[in-house]
């Protein structure tokens, strides 16, 4: 099995807090996190591919055909904006890390045939890391 | 380990890059030595089967490997599996990840 991993950097703010919660509710499950004022964070995702190699490229997906389509498709609508003000999908939903590498998953999992996508791995912190391979719901 | 080599593109440009390479050995922990593999047979292999073939060479030029395939990381990441598989203990060899730069890492498992 051949697998390709590849890199994407953005920068984004949010704030963990449900808007039909109390900020006191907020606070306690999501601790500072709820802060209204938002914080930020450099995220890291990496998009993981298999399937087979092409022989005549020698890809299972042509990099230049990836990186456009994550392009348009997740740093467009995510780096450098405020999660829960500016990108609708987050207009409800926490844009907790699990969210976040949920919602790259759907933006990206039809584009990428040939290859199949295999997993997205979303890096929010040195210490914390989520990993989604599309296979069960989240609440 | 790590490793440089340059390969000739479709256009026949000449790239280069700093590779790393993970390579995983999985099998049962052998009870006298409390160990999956020596590491340092491993470490002669590796030097053998991959740094002795590859580091400064170019991949297009100066093996033989890629007369007849692209010398895309994938099908780098493949023939590196292939090497090592014929020269580690049979069904030894668990994955290779190979990786020309930090955004892109390849990887082969069995």
């Amino acid at each position: 099995m051949i697998r390709v991993i590849r890199r994407y950097d953005f920068s984004a703010a949010h704030v963990l807090a449900r808007p039909d919660w109390s900020d006191a509710e907020n606070r306690r499950v999501y601790g500072k996190c709820a802060n209204p004022a938002g914080h930020g964070h450099n995220y890291r995702v990496e998009v993981v591919l298999e399937g087979e190699l092409d022989p005549r490229t020698g890809h299972l997906l042509p990099l230049e055909r990836l990186d456009a389509l994550v392009a348009e498709r997740v740093l467009r609508e995510l780096d450098g904006r405020f999660l829960n003000r500016e990108v609708p999908a987050f207009a409800k939903p926490v844009p907790t890390a699990e969210n976040i590498a949920r919602h790259i998953w759907d933006s990206l999992v039809g584009g990428v045939a040939p290859a199949r996508l295999a997993g997205i791995r979303l890096v929010e912190t040195r210490n914390n890391s989520v990993e989604y391979a599309g296979s069960e719901e989240l609440p | 380990m790590d490793f440089s080599a340059s390969y000739r593109d479709a256009s026949g440009a000449t790239h280069g890059h700093n590779y790393v390479l993970e390579v995983t050995v999985s099998g049962l922990v052998n009870r006298e030595t409390g160990m999956v593999i020596d590491l340092k047979d491993l470490k002669d292999l590796m030097a053998r089967e991959i740094e002795a073939r590859f580091d400064h060479r170019s991949l297009s030029d100066d093996t033989p490997y890629f007369a007849d395939r692209v010398p895309t990381a994938e099908n780098f990441a493949a023939v590196i599996f292939e090497l090592l598989d014929r020269a580690l203990p049979n069904g030894s060899l668990a994955r290779v990840r190979l990786s020309p730069t930090d955004d892109l890492t390849v990887e082969v498992s069995r």
